[in-house]
């Protein structure tokens, strides 16, 4: 008994130890630190969650040395308690010099804290926002200037800076390089029950809700928001800012996160004193309900790259039940007339590119989902020399818990709800609580981050928000501090010491900027290169010390350091030793040239302006598969358009034909002297109906004409509908008549025309997809034999089953003369097929056989460069929600679930090791609807797996289909045995929908052009936007398009040609819903 | 669950031998607080206004034709609503209390309707506890009787299409054509029960037997009828929200909101105040009538079943024609074309606009409950009462029939054509009824 009692005692020590430390941070407790500062929140008959939305968004928290003895001070703010002011005394203790200071405040409401030397006499001033205007909240926004003999005189007026608005945070940093600090002001809008009104209501400025530019002249703040091209509207809920010069033009740009529907901003910088506004040109989507963001380069590439943070949680029991993304319909309809972005509900993570466009990775990076999430950080805090990231997280209540939203009004709250605008504790009970542990993320030198929430920190049901980071200690290493609501800040204490090495730089700068707010700093050690830009303002209502950190790991010295100031001018140290702090001043400066950052881009391609009188748009019909087929993981609709080049007139010279989709009649281009020219053959283009996925142009009569046969698919018609079936125009001296052709009614996505039985003339291979309301059933595919023109089923050859086929390819793979077949599809391995005499055989490859992909596309080409042909696979990409491995494939469970005589599709993905489906119960029970039944609340639901969700009977019926591997990449051939190779981190962010093959280059080599991106899915999914074209002369040398002249990014690419006009090549890319790009070849 | 066995099994045997046998006696409140309870639990599981419709009319028949055997006043609906066929009848030898079993079938097949069936266990437990103790040899004759003949029904009730509808296609908005409906501010759901036109009518010959006219024809031009209807509406809110919210018309507009789901949204912060359905307040009206008049167990039956069955075949007539139509509703017109921040008294139900699916139930309901009750059947309606909204008196159901049909134009959610058809649409669904579904003899 006393044993264990001693056991038990001792379990407790050892967990108490555990909640105080992790592997990396330390917590302090406020009874050994004094800092006593809660940000504690009283609810009242008038304000609650009810009343204000941004109830449970916290104070701030400001960081830096306010007294000049090296030691970096705390400042909170407290939403209805005093301000406090901390004096760091060293050891992690702290003495309260709030009252003597004289900055408690006098604003009913406080939220973002910013420290800056606003009076630029060389001492840090304090910035406090606060909401005023609202729920009787008063004030104003108070500036305190730091006297020098710790106290502070509030003197916002003075300056210009006392609003009496929506404040969330503020910047100060110097927009216009006059060498003194402007202010950008983040107001938020307040919600009304109107979601969204037009976009364009962000044109109509707004005093108390719209964001406000401030520049200074000689200490007076002057507003130029509407001069300056700033949005002040009714409609922007900014929370969110990052500072950074995301274009390398010298001058600093502005990135705004707003909460809800309305657009994030992304004003770039003109250099005269005004910005533009230019989001949708260089985002393809973005954060929907936008909270705090944080900018570093990640990737070491010298370009900033930003993160945006919302609120999608990653555990199973509180995603599934919560609200999540909008509807298609809805998505649609926000996009296409209210004039809204791409949003969508998780993290994002935007890599800048050389182009200006950024790439978002964060699916991919595996920061997507962080539940409540308010600040993200960048800081090398293991000091390997890898970005890593640190979240801050929690809500004191869940407003969006499904079962809140759905029942909380049941009895008698709702009336309470509705008329008196209180929010009982019986309400408040039924919102779960939202208190969840803080995250960090390690970078990796490989664009992922590794969650180590649960080893770098100690555990904490905290809701943190504000959150800085400073050396508190100086011992080199970065310390974090978070602003909790309702406990003490957590004060972590980095933990790295000396295992591995840093350097710390502190700048002077020319007064009034004397901090250097604005100077890059890159420091270049073993080749690899670092870059920070001093903006303490980051996270969410915060500001970090000024201050510049790099880790090393185990390296020594740096070989250089190079500052370049807000001046555009720089000086460069050499030879650095680590592990010391680096006082800069600025001196024996020279003019740093900006161009030389952007070296990078060397075009191979350009595109025409004339199109070559191209001037194809295709129109996608407005058909939405998941009205129809609500459960199934992606459209089967949108594959087309069709594209053939060749001879269509009989004159010799290529023509262009390209399908509609549906109801949308096809397009023919013919050659003409110097241009292409739109033309109608009556006989093709009255059948306007089908959907033309792929065609081919060939000689199939041997009649020295080409004749067109035209794959037809859509994912729309059904059952034996004849616009299922595919068409064949025979060409007799320029006419075209449709003959007959095997039927059949599945959705075609190959049609590959190829002698197979060495018998002189075309045959075909037909490769099928799906069935439509039918997904998950495995269609047929088939050899039609040509004879004498005429195309029949070749019995000996059938592919029965074979999987659902999205692309083939002819090629004599074991060279022994005729053509073999490789085909390949979705939740299937590729399949090689081997000609032996006219009879098709499948080759067990044992490597190949397990690599279960939703292969896209397919291509031979010699990558490795050993003079035999490797085979080049576009797979769905790692930038998903899907994920897939060997060991835990992503699987799609098929079969008539609800019993009606229809079959529907349900998928799941491992997390954890369990299986839980990707569709909430409000998806699910769309179609099945007896789940309604069976789970009455979504917290019933939630956390439930497939297995526990279908029920043993019901997953009894279910025919499995897997996934292993969602990564693109090549299978090398290796004397006639396969490995696959995947590719690198920047082609897997999206399906690689097509390859071509050619000299772009005009070096006498073949390279291989990958196009990509896709979009339908799901805004739960997102979209697959962010590929950009890549060029692959060899497994080591593959370039982004980003760099090379294409225009790929936020565009779906469906199919890539060679077009020859006069005898010079171009490049023709078609798109899905979007118009062709005809690029010529430079060089 | 064993424990509770053990418990239960010596106090029935206890009261099976202490008790002598009494006769059980199911009243007209036995059924009234069954319905009620059914409404409730359809306020939580949130059913749209014609799934609603549909939960009522079933177990109400199997009610209905159970007491039709023994009460020679009424005659069974079967051979008169589409594909009912007869009952099995009761085996009088067997002393089955047919007021109990017709409780008993309400009761099970109520439960197979709703998602909660725990909530309505409760009630049912109650009931039946008190009816064993009662009459043990009682009891159980009539609840297997009871429940054979909701079996009966059931297969009756699977068979009309009300599966299948589940999985058919979603509404498809198309941004493209400025008259379809879209979905509406703040939640912008899906359009709701696109297909239950598909669903079997119970006396109509078809979801299209009351085709009203179509609405004035689309038209932004000034001077077109749509666009004058479409300024009425504007006009009218704007006037009575002026007049403040105790103006006749705000008061109006509000008791007959009868919106099953009302999203409130504050921020980051939602939650839905939730009421009964348009056709769940006409049952109400109902039980206020049967217990005006003091109606017994088997009226009040009747005249919930009459009641039900019209309402519910008033939905099917008027969803055939919103999915017709499709038309926009004016809250989406007025913001896009004549003030972006005007909001409609009531909030826009998530469904097309033509014809307002309150005034044809309502016109339903009115014809069948005056042929119930008489003309001039003065009432104070307390329906609305638990849901913080007052008392209203009525003179006659078809003068609060009107007053629900012209509260969606106060409201803001529908066109002068919506309501002015609509009631005539319910009141054509209603008189067919009367016309040619025999329930009484003579």
């Amino acid at each position: 008994m006393k044993n264990r009692a001693l056991v038990f005692l001792m379990g407790i020590v050892l967990f108490s130890c555990a909640d105080d430390k992790g592997s990396v941070f330390k917590k302090h407790s406020s009874s050994t630190t004094n800092v006593g500062f809660s940000n504690d929140l009283t609810t009242t008959d008038n304000l609650s969650i009810l009343d204000y939305l941004y109830f449970y968004n916290g104070g701030g928290v400001a960081i830096g040395d306010i007294n000049n003895d090296s030691l970096p001070d705390l400042f909170f703010t407290g939403n209805q308690v005093k301000n406090k002011l901390y004096l760091n005394k060293g050891n992690f203790t702290f003495e309260d010099i709030s009252a003597k200071a004289g900055i408690e405040g006098n604003s009913t409401w406080n939220t973002g804290a910013v420290m800056a030397d606003v009076n630029g006499d060389g001492l840090l001033d304090i910035y406090v926002c606060a909401v005023v205007g609202l729920n009787g909240f008063n004030g104003h926004n108070e500036l305190y200037i730091n006297k020098g003999n710790g106290s502070f005189q509030e003197s916002a007026s003075a300056y210009g800076l006392d609003f009496d608005s929506y404040s969330s945070s503020a910047a100060f940093f110097d927009f216009d390089l006059d060498g003194d600090l402007d202010m950008y002001l983040l107001n938020h809008a307040v919600h009304t029950p109107k979601s969204f009104g037009a976009a364009n209501l962000r044109n109509q400025r707004s005093y108390e809700t719209g964001d406000k530019l401030l520049r200074n002249d000689d200490g007076k703040f002057i507003d130029v928001s509407e001069s300056a091209g700033i949005y002040g509207g009714i409609n922007g809920y900014s929370l969110g800012i990052a500072v950074s010069d995301f274009n390398l033009d010298g001058y600093p740009d502005i990135y705004i996160g707003n909460d809800f529907h309305e657009d994030d901003y992304y004003y770039l910088n003109n250099g005269d004193g005004t910005f533009r506004e230019s989001l949708k040109d260089y985002f393809g989507h973005t954060t929907r309900f936008s909270m705090g963001s944080d900018v570093a380069d990640i990737n070491h590439d010298g370009l900033p790259d930003l993160i945006s943070l919302d609120m999608l949680p990653d555990d199973e029991m509180v995603l599934k039940a919560s609200e999540g993304d909008d509807n298609i319909q809805n998505q649609k309809l926000r996009v296409k007339n209210y004039g809204y972005h791409y949003q969508f509900t998780r993290n994002m993570l935007y890599l800048n590119q050389p182009d200006g466009t950024f790439m978002e990775t964060a699916l991919q990076s595996g920061i997507a989902a962080t539940d409540w999430s308010w600040s993200a950080l960048f800081g090398d805090y293991d000091q390997d020399g890898e970005q890593d990231i640190f979240i801050s997280n929690g809500i004191p209540k869940r407003p969006n818990d499904l079962d809140f939203i759905n029942y909380a009004s049941n009895d008698n709250i709702k009336i309470k709800l509705n008329n008196t605008n209180l929010i009982d504790s019986e309400a408040m009970r039924l919102m779960p609580s939202g208190s969840v542990n803080n995250r960090i993320f390690q970078g990796q030198n490989n664009l992922k981050f590794k969650d180590q929430s649960k080893n770098w920190i100690p555990n904490d049901t905290l809701v943190s928000g504000a959150t800085a980071y400073a050396d508190l200690d100086n011992d080199g290493d970065l310390d974090l501090v978070t602003n909790n609501i309702n406990t003490t800040p957590l004060i972590l204490e980095n933990l790295t010491n000396n295992t591995a090495n840093y350097i710390k730089l502190k700048l002077f700068y020319k007064n009034p900027n004397r901090y250097g707010v604005g100077a890059k700093v890159y420091s270049f050690a073993n080749g690899t290169m670092q870059f920070k830009e001093l903006f303490p303002v980051r996270g969410f209502q915060s500001s970090s010390e000024p201050l510049i950190h790099f880790g090393y790991g185990q390296s020594k010295t740096i070989d250089s350091l190079k500052i370049v100031w807000p001046d555009m001018t720089s000086q460069t140290l050499k030879n650095v030793s680590c592990n010391q702090t680096l006082y800069i001043k600025y001196q024996n400066t020279a003019p740093f040239e900006y161009k030389l950052l952007h070296k990078k881009i060397k075009p191979v391609f350009a595109k025409v302006k004339s199109n070559l009188g191209i001037d194809f748009m295709h129109k996608e019909d407005a058909y939405t598969d998941f009205n129809r087929q609500k459960l199934i993981p992606y459209q089967i609709s949108d594959r087309g358009p069709a594209t053939s080049v060749g001879d269509i007139n009989g004159d010799g010279k290529q023509d262009l034909f390209f399908g509609g989709s549906k109801y949308i009649p096809s397009q023919i281009y013919i050659q003409a002297d110097t241009t292409f020219v739109a033309t109608k053959i009556a006989s093709i283009q009255q059948d306007s109906i089908k959907e033309d996925v792929v065609s081919v142009l060939g000689d199939f009569t041997k009649n020295g004409s080409n004749d067109l046969i035209i794959g037809a698919g859509g994912g729309d018609f059904f059952n034996e509908m004849a616009p299922l079936t595919n068409s064949y125009y025979q060409q007799l001296k320029s006419n075209y008549s449709a003959v007959s052709f095997p039927e059949q009614f599945v959705n075609t996505s190959v049609i590959l025309s190829f002698d197979y039985d060495n018998d002189d003339d075309l045959d075909l291979f037909i490769g099928n997809q799906s069935f439509t309301g039918d997904f998950g059933k495995l269609p047929n595919s088939y050899i039609l034999k040509n004879t004498n023109g005429a195309f029949s089923i070749d019995s000996d050859n059938t592919f029965d089953t074979v999987g659902m086929i999205t692309e083939a390819i002819s090629e004599d793979f074991d060279t022994d003369g005729d053509l073999d077949l490789i085909m390949v599809g979705e939740w299937m391995a590729p399949k090689f097929f081997e000609n032996n005499n006219g009879k098709f055989t499948l080759l067990n490859l044992p490597s190949i056989s397990k690599l279960n992909g939703l292969w896209q596309s397919i291509i031979a080409f010699d990558i490795d460069l050993d003079g035999d042909m490797d085979f080049l696979l576009g797979n769905w990409g790692e930038n998903s929600k899907f994920n897939a491995s060997n060991a835990k494939p992503l699987k799609m469970y098929y079969g008539d679930f609800d019993k009606n005589g229809a079959t529907e599709t349900i998928v799941a993905s491992n997390k954890n090791g369990t299986y839980y489906p990707i569709d909430g119960l409000g998806e699910l029970s769309s179609q099945l609807v007896y789940l309604r039944k069976k789970f009455n609340t979504y917290t019933s639901f939630a956390g439930k797996s497939i297995d526990e969700i279908l029920g043993k009977e019901r997953l009894g019926l279910a025919t499995i289909l897997n996934v292993n591997t969602l990564q693109s990449g090549y299978l090398e051939n290796n004397n006639g045995s396969f490995a696959f190779v995947p590719f690198k981190f920047e082609l897997q962010t999206a399906p690689l929908m097509d390859f071509l093959v050619f000299d772009f280059d005009k070096d006498g080599k073949e390279e291989v052009l990958v196009g990509g991106n896709y979009f339908g899915v799901k805004p739960f999914h997102g979209r697959y936007d962010s590929f950009p074209g890549a060029l692959i002369k060899s497994e080591k040398d593959i370039k982004l398009g980003n760099i090379l002249g294409l225009d790929f990014m936020s565009k779906s690419v469906r199919h890539m040609n060679i077009v020859k006009l006069n005898n010079v090549a171009y490049l023709l890319v078609t798109m899905n819903n979007e118009k062709a790009q005809v690029y010529e070849l430079l060089n | 669950m064993k424990y509770t066995i053990y418990y239960i099994i010596p106090l029935l045997f206890l009261l099976s031998c202490n008790a002598p046998d009494q006769p059980i006696e199911v009243t007209s409140e036995n059924m009234h607080s069954v319905v009620d309870r059914v409404t409730q639990i359809m306020i939580h599981d949130i059913f749209s206004p014609p799934v609603a419709s549909r939960i009522f009319a079933y177990p109400n028949v199997a009610a209905y034709e159970i007491i039709a055997q023994k009460n020679s006043k009424y005659q069974s609906l079967a051979g008169q609503l589409n594909q009912l066929d007869l009952i099995p009848v009761a085996d009088t030898l067997k002393g089955i209390n047919l007021e109990l079993s017709a409780l008993v079938a309400h009761i099970h097949i109520s439960k197979q309707l709703i998602f909660s069936e725990e909530k309505l266990g409760v009630l049912e437990d109650s009931l039946y506890s008190d009816w064993e103790g009662k009459n043990k040899k009682e009891f159980n004759a009539s609840k297997d009787y009871g429940l054979a003949v909701a079996e009966h029904i059931k297969k009756w009730m699977v068979k009309d299409n009300y599966s299948q509808t589940r999985t058919m296609p979603k509404f498809s908005v198309n941004t493209d054509d400025d008259s379809r409906w879209q979905p509406t501010p703040p939640a912008y759901m899906d359009g709701i029960e696109p297909h239950w036109s598909k669903i079997r009518p119970f006396f109509l010959d078809s979801a299209s037997q009351f085709k009203p006219a179509p609405p004035p024809p689309f038209s932004l031009e000034k001077d077109s009828d749509f666009y004058k209807e479409l300024m009425e509406v504007y006009t009218i809110s704007n006037t009575i929200t002026a007049n403040g919210d105790n103006s006749e018309e705000v008061q109006i507009a509000k008791f007959w909101d009868c919106n099953p789901y009302v999203s409130v949204t504050r921020g980051h912060l939602m939650f839905a105040t939730k009421k009964i359905t348009p056709g769940a307040h006409w049952i109400g009206i109902t039980k206020i009538a049967s217990r005006k008049i003091n109606s017994n167990f088997d009226d009040t039956v009747y005249a919930y079943t009459k009641t039900s069955l019209a309402i519910a075949d008033g939905f099917i007539s008027c969803w055939d024609e919103k999915y017709r139509s499709n038309l926009i509703r004016p809250e989406t017109l007025i913001n896009l074309h004549i003030n972006d921040s005007w909001q409609p008294i009531l909030q826009t139900p998530p469904f097309p606009e033509y014809t307002s699916g309150h005034s044809v139930v309502s016109g339903a309901a009115g014809i069948v409950l005056t042929d119930i009750f008489g003309d001039n059947f003065a009432f104070e309606d307390d329906t609305e009462v638990p849901y913080g909204l007052p008392i209203r008196s009525f003179a006659s159901f078809n003068q609060a029939a009107n007053e629900a049909a012209i509260s969606r134009m106060y409201g803001g959610i529908h066109y002068r054509a919506a309501v002015e058809v609509g009631i005539d649409q319910g009141r054509n669904v209603g008189n067919l009824f009367l016309q040619n579904i025999k329930m009484k003899t003579n």
